[in-house]
């Protein structure tokens, strides 16, 4: 289980995360949104170990996870599946897999793990070989959700996994996100396509200004007026195109 | 203060030893304290000093054995210095951080491989300068060069150009951003660099009785320069005095055992000044005077 | 004819060039820093073969043996005590930082040297030494055309541990995006230990074969650093071959520039090409990142 208490992140003199308290029970698939500059992408990275708090603390699995370097989180079995994706452009998908599993916990199921990679994704399988540079959008975040796969996580950070794409690709990135999450991986995953994750995530943060400014069930907020008129509005043109 | 004791030195004394001492001193502060103006305030480090340093000796050296008096003889080096540097500045200044430092360096170099393919002699006052030779003119000349550089270099981070100038080194494209022409602003830095370490030079050129002309580009001279800026604190105005006197009189005092030991004792500092302590002894002294005063305070 | 035996040396002399470097390019590539000390440390891994041959009449590639894990503790030294506190800040600083450790290390280095082992110049004169291979009508020094076989063979070798091994992969994404390589579990600091390391042990190897090949003094090290940079923007970084064929370039119009305009001009002309391609061209020919 993860539980951030109070956190508080700054760059330089600029604080971007103010007291910031949330949990994520085992399993359980939890959404963030909220507008851009909220501090999204920071708040994930923090607790990914990419960022140092400058107050509270992030607990997992009842261990101080803040000041512990990424590396090491990713032992603990938190995976960060960045913004962007951030894969290695110039070495090949089977490379970029593999390099997933660099922890020594992952080295020993890493062959069965990319079987299961490529199960679950099996464009990447055709294309093994090639750059990472050289594949489409969609297929990147596939690679880039599968090599985080190959950590062994339990539990699986998201940073805007529907960025850029086409909608049928986000249909089935989701889907994959809600089989992992059947299968029992605890899901965090930070969102502008509020109405794509908000379907699936059983709960919600909404996240403005550095601060946690309300929380629900997703349908629930779904329905909610703020939302919608914060959210919704110019994306539900966009969900049913 | 400092300034007054210096000057009145001659008439105290008349021993050659303190008196060179006094001139080493002297070019030592013009040498870092010209290039603290580019590399610290400005923050353009330069790893090519030397060849202005050198186009300066060249050019005043060989006007003035030639005849020429010392009044034309010396502006004219640092004239030509100052051509050069802003000749090369435009394409220069495209390069950015370490490149620009090296693709300085590799300029220098050219320079010194080229000067001592063709000027391999060794070049030596004539007889005739040579019997009327007296350093007194070369302590006060130097003297007055050192004093000159450290005033001009603290009118100008004071004026609104310096400023432009130290607002470049912390954030080009801010400071482009904000109104501040960045390349103007490193081109006259660059340009008053040169012809400060170009009057240096010249000086050396009037001072030194014989060496080689390929010497005054080796980049000696600008490591030397960097090394004095950074210990001493770099991107101050005390910084290259502190730090000029803190290297001659340390190289003088272990001359004697181990020649360049002193280099060794320098390039250790220099490496901690640079990881722990960027603000050179300046910046120690102040630290220090700082704990002092709250330390008393509290009584 | 004259023209074709100085370009004959000039690959020779061009292959050390590469060797020396493709250690300044892993480096620079994986940690961003610029280790202006690159060629002190080749004059030292020059030593180190030198009298290795001279006390105990190791010959000079055997002692590359002892010189090689030498050098690789040497750069885990330097790492440990300097470079480590250069990378915990960004790119632009850390560039300029090494810019200046690297000065005050070389300062150092040279200065001990000198004292230690005086200015003069020394060379591995073995009996072998004089050796010549003839082909056709012209004489390739045999022990030079063994150190290019050399150079290469390490480089393959580096090249092979850089992409099938873990670690090695390990390197090369870190020197792609470090923050994502550690995302993925990559200890980011000891990655950058050993690309150091590595690239420490480089420049020892090529400093070896220079005092076998040519001479070595306590000066030689702005030489060689000035050319390892040179060759760095001439090939770019990201690739260890391109850094072998950027050295044989240089030493190709070096011998070039020494066959028209003499001897003398000889670093010139790598410098004023390195001046060139670093203004209009600051990638390099083959490389993909400025």
């Amino acid at each position: 289980m993860l539980e951030v208490k109070n956190l508080e992140v700054a760059y330089g003199a600029l604080t971007a995360l103010h007291g910031v308290s949330l949990t994520i029970q085992p399993g359980e698939m939890v959404a963030l949104v909220g507008p851009n500059g909220a501090g999204k992408s920071t708040l994930l990275k923090t607790i990914a170990g990419l960022l140092v708090p400058r107050a509270g603390a992030i607990l997992w699995e009842g261990k101080r996870l803040n000041a512990v370097p990424p590396q090491r989180i990713v032992e603990r079995g938190v995976a960060l599946v960045p913004e962007g994706r951030r894969l290695f452009a110039r070495m090949t998908v089977r490379e970029n897999l593999e390099l997933g599993a660099f922890t020594r916990r992952a080295q020993t199921e890493r062959r069965a793990q990319i079987e299961r990679v490529h199960a679950i994704f099996p464009r990447l399988f055709e294309r093994e070989g090639q750059l990472a540079g050289s594949l489409s959008g969609g297929e990147q975040q596939m690679l880039a959700l599968g090599r985080a796969l190959m950590g062994l996580p339990r539990l699986l950070l998201l940073d805007e996994p529907s960025l850029g794409l086409a909608p049928r690709i986000v249909e089935s990135i989701f889907s994959v996100l809600a089989e992992l999450h059947r299968e029992g991986m605890s899901l965090f995953v930070v969102e502008q396509n509020v109405h794509a994750v908000l379907h699936l995530a059983r709960r919600a943060y909404i996240l403005e200004g550095g601060r946690i400014v309300g929380e629900g069930e997703g349908q629930k907020l779904l329905q909610d007026d703020h939302v919608r008129a914060a959210y919704l509005g110019p994306l539900a043109r966009g969900a049913t195109s | 203060m400092l300034a007054v004791g210096f000057a009145a030195l001659p008439l105290f004394t008349q021993r050659n030893d303190f008196l060179n001492l006094g001139v080493q001193i002297f070019l030592a502060v013009a040498l870092a304290q010209s290039w603290n103006l580019l590399g610290g305030y400005a923050g353009q480090i330069t790893l090519g000093h030397a060849a202005f340093f050198g186009l300066g000796a060249l050019v005043t050296r060989t006007l003035w054995v030639g005849g020429a008096p010392l009044f034309l003889a010396l502006p004219a080096g640092a004239l030509v210095a100052t051509a050069f540097g802003v000749l090369i500045g435009a394409p220069a200044f495209r390069l950015r951080g370490a490149y620009f430092a090296i693709g300085t360096l590799a300029l220098a170099e050219i320079l010194r491989i080229t000067v001592g393919n063709l000027m391999p002699q060794i070049s030596t006052i004539p007889a005739a300068a040579l019997a009327s030779y007296s350093i007194i003119p070369r302590y006060y000349l130097t003297f007055a060069l050192s004093v000159f550089c450290v005033a001009v270099v603290a009118l100008l981070v004071r004026s609104r150009i310096g400023l432009g100038m130290q607002a470049v080194r912390e954030d080009e494209a801010a400071a482009e951003a904000s109104g501040v022409g960045a390349f103007g602003h490193k081109l006259l830095a660059l340009a008053i660099s040169t012809a400060l370490v170009g009057l240096t030079g010249g000086a050396f050129a009037y001072y030194h009785v014989s060496y080689y002309p390929q010497h005054t580009f080796s980049p000696t001279w600008t490591f030397d320069a960097v090394l004095i800026a950074f210990i001493g604190g770099v991107g101050t105005i005390h910084g290259p005095v502190l730090g000029a006197l803190f290297f001659v009189l340390l190289r003088e005092v272990l001359a004697v055992r181990w020649v360049d030991l002193h280099l060794l004792i320098f390039g250790v500092l220099f490496v901690l000044i640079v990881l722990f302590l960027p603000g050179g002894l300046v910046g120690a002294w102040d630290t220090t005077r700082r704990l002092i005063g709250r330390l008393t305070r509290q009584r | 004819m004259i023209l074709t035996q100085q370009l004959i040396l000039g690959v020779l002399v061009g292959a050390l060039y590469g060797l020396a470097a493709a250690g300044l390019s892993l480096t620079f590539g994986v940690l961003r820093v610029l280790n202006v000390a690159h060629g002190e440390l080749l004059m030292l891994g020059g030593y180190g073969t030198f009298w290795l041959f001279t006390l105990w009449q190791i010959d000079p590639f055997l002692s590359l043996l002892y010189v090689a894990p030498a050098m690789f503790v040497l750069g885990l030294l330097l790492y440990g005590a300097l470079f480590q506190f250069v990378v915990q800040a960004n790119e632009e600083v850390r560039i300029k930082n090494s810019l200046l450790i690297g000065f005050g290390l070389t300062l150092i280095l040279h200065t001990l040297a000198i004292h230690f082992w005086t200015a003069d110049e020394r060379a591995v004169t073995t009996s072998y030494g004089g050796a010549v291979v003839r082909i056709g009508v012209f004489a390739v020094p045999l022990i030079r055309l063994a150190s290019l076989v050399f150079a290469f063979a390490i480089l393959t070798a580096l090249h092979l541990f850089l992409a099938k091994t873990r670690w090695g992969r390990a390197i090369r994404a870190t020197a792609e995006d470090w923050e994502a390589a550690a995302l993925m579990g990559i200890p980011v600091g000891k990655t950058y230990l050993v690309a150091f390391a590595l690239g420490t042990v480089l420049a020892g190897i090529a400093g070896g074969l220079v005092s076998v090949s040519y001479s070595i003094s306590p000066s030689i090290g702005l030489e060689w650093t000035l050319k390892a940079l040179i060759v760095v923007v001439l090939a770019g970084l990201g690739s260890l071959f391109g850094s072998f064929a950027g050295g044989i370039l240089l030493g190709l119009a070096e011998a070039t520039s020494v066959a028209f305009l003499g001897g003398p001009y000889r670093e010139v002309m790598g410098l004023i090409l390195f001046l060139i391609i670093l203004v209009l061209r600051p990638q390099g020919l083959f490389g993909e990142r400025g």
